[in-house]
């Protein structure tokens, strides 16, 4: 990649969120759609950029930065305050979803690794589209959205566990059991300093000026996720948890500003990269499979949360807006896909699958999703009956 | 606190507060984490449409925080004595124009002496005088800050705006 392309890339990344925005849809699915334009893959006739090393550095890059903020917002406390909704909502959702998607899974790979994965692209709904929609569409305000929140937090930790594995998992059960030990290892390791680490950490980071307080922050970020990488758990996780650790201390509002704007850039890039890699040449692979993906996913989230709502205690309407609220996939999708497709363990064919899955998949349910959020109480004025 | 609040931690967004009011509507305000504020208003508690909401940045929630709770353009020395007044009450008490008190030392008007009213502080531009003494005039224009049961600041007012005050 040159600076030229770096250019073009950038204003059509910059001119497609714009539209995105405009129709109300999500940036992600925007710059998906710009990778797969200007990629090397069917359609060909833009195809002015190719998957290189760069691309492939920058997107790594992209998903550092996700995860660290991921985790700089994951703490214990905060999980645990959230009330409620969270074992109710966070059991049903994850018991129909996941096993729909299972489902969706043996349809296109039979009983393999990527099938598991494949369950977990699924399975979890994009928290970013999601808080969107919900502050664009005024939801804050709504009973249910406590549910959706609650949810998402729920989702966020089992692919937090799960992106620990989907790197080099697959091979023999007991090797998969050791990276899913080392995985629990490294997360519960960044619990801990976080908890015990923070006084330290904050008193060091505190006498800093601002230059080296960035650069070891920095540091300290792609030094867990190179860690993480070597221990062969995947950047993914390390980023996480060295957004963890930090998460405690009381620095963390300022590492939040002055890395934004890291995360939003790379994470625009990384989107891109990956659109890169989609083919749609794939379609007559997984058109059927995202088919059914959608379906099932319609099927399973809004009954999900139908389930979790009534339970919970909300009307059926409530219970339906929050449904629709989880349709949309996003960032984790991609995330785990990008991942799960540098295991060497999958066959080629697989990781191909997945990348076209993942991609069309979240290009499809993030337009859904955000279709149906907005006009979600006025289908349910016209569909449910008022209780 | 008799209103009913209840506190919910939105992840990744911030903390919602939420209250029924006394007319059967709904208020949610939303703290955001990077600080912007957002109040939906449902006019039926149980409407699923807000009637309205309003986006406010931090510095203009708190004005209007500081308006609604009455602590608007109050001085913050007063507002922490207040705090420990228990049944004496406070009161802002403009001086009249044609007050006879103008011209006179605190100490001159005798206001305690023959109210049980003390006069602890004076607003007057540009600079207040926060701890007043027996020896600081009154002048026109200021507004006296006033501690004493509630029933004796009619007393107060009355012979601030009307005298007598004479040298005896």
């Amino acid at each position: 990649m040159t600076l030229s392309e770096l250019a073009v890339t950038v204003a059509v990344l910059g001119a497609l969120g714009l539209v995105a925005r405009r129709v109300g849809l999500s940036a992600i699915p925007a710059y998906l759609l710009a990778g797969l334009l200007l990629g090397p893959n069917e359609p060909e006739q833009l195809a002015l950029i190719e998957k290189s090393e760069v691309t492939d550095f920058v997107a790594e890059l992209g998903i550092v930065f996700l995860l660290f903020f991921l985790g700089l917002e994951f703490s214990l406390s905060r999980a645990t305050r959230t009330g409620r909704h969270v074992v109710l909502g966070g059991v049903v959702d994850f018991v129909s979803n996941f096993g729909l998607g299972l489902l969706v899974g043996v349809a296109a790979f039979g009983f393999s690794f990527a099938t598991l994965v494949l369950a977990a692209c699924v399975y979890v709904s994009s928290s970013a589209i999601a808080v969107k929609g919900l502050i664009d569409f005024r939801r804050l305000g709504d009973d249910e959205t406590d549910l959706v929140l609650a949810i998402l937090v729920v989702e966020d930790i089992v692919v937090a566990f799960m992106l620990g594995f989907a790197a080099a998992g697959g091979g023999e059960a007991s090797d998969t059991l050791i990276l899913v030990a080392k995985a629990l290892g490294f997360i519960t390791a960044g619990l801990a300093a976080s908890r015990w680490l923070s006084g330290p950490i904050d008193r060091a980071l505190d006498r800093l000026p601002l230059e080296f307080f960035l650069l070891s922050v920095f540091g300290f970020l792609i030094g867990s996720a190179a860690v993480a990488d070597r221990l062969g758990l995947s950047s993914a996780i390390g980023a996480l948890m060295a957004g963890i650790v930090l998460s405690e201390t009381s620095v963390r509002a300022q590492i939040e500003d002055r890395f934004f704007s890291f995360r939003d850039i790379f994470a625009a890039l990384f989107f891109f990269a990956f659109g890169l890699s989609i083919d749609l040449g794939a379609i007559d692979d997984v058109g059927l499979i995202v088919a059914l993906a959608v379906a099932l996913t319609l099927v399973g989230k809004l009954g999900g949360g139908m389930i979790a709502g009534r339970v919970g205690g909300f009307t059926s309407r409530q219970s339906l807006n929050a449904g629709v609220a989880l349709v949309a996939h996003g960032e984790f999708t991609i995330i785990l896909a990008q991942i799960a497709s540098e295991n060497a363990l999958l066959g080629p064919n697989q990781q191909t699958d997945l990348v076209a899955f993942a991609g069309l998949y979240v290009l499809a349910t993030a337009t859904i999703g955000i279709v149906l959020m907005k006009e979600s109480k006025r289908l349910g004025r016209r569909l449910l009956p008022l209780d | 606190m008799p209103v009913d609040l209840r506190e919910t931690r939105l992840p990744g967004v911030g903390v919602k507060y939420t209250f029924k009011t006394a007319l059967g509507g709904r208020v949610s305000v939303i703290l955001h984490i990077d600080g912007q504020r957002e109040i939906y208003f449902y006019r039926r508690s149980d409407d699923d449409e807000p009637t309205a909401v309003i986006d406010l940045h931090d510095d203009e929630a708190r004005q209007l925080g500081a308006i609604i709770g009455g602590a608007y353009e109050r001085p913050k020395i007063v507002e922490d004595l207040e705090l420990a007044l228990g049944e004496l009450h406070i009161e802002w008490i403009p001086v009249p124009d044609t007050s006879p008190a103008i011209g006179l030392t605190l100490a001159d008007a005798r206001l305690r002496a023959r109210t049980a009213v003390t006069v602890i502080a004076i607003l007057r531009e540009p600079e207040p005088v926060s701890g007043a003494q027996p020896d600081d005039f009154i002048q026109r224009g200021d507004t006296l800050v006033a501690v004493g049961k509630a029933r004796q600041f009619s007393l107060f007012r009355r012979l601030l705006a009307e005298g007598p005050f004479t040298d005896d």
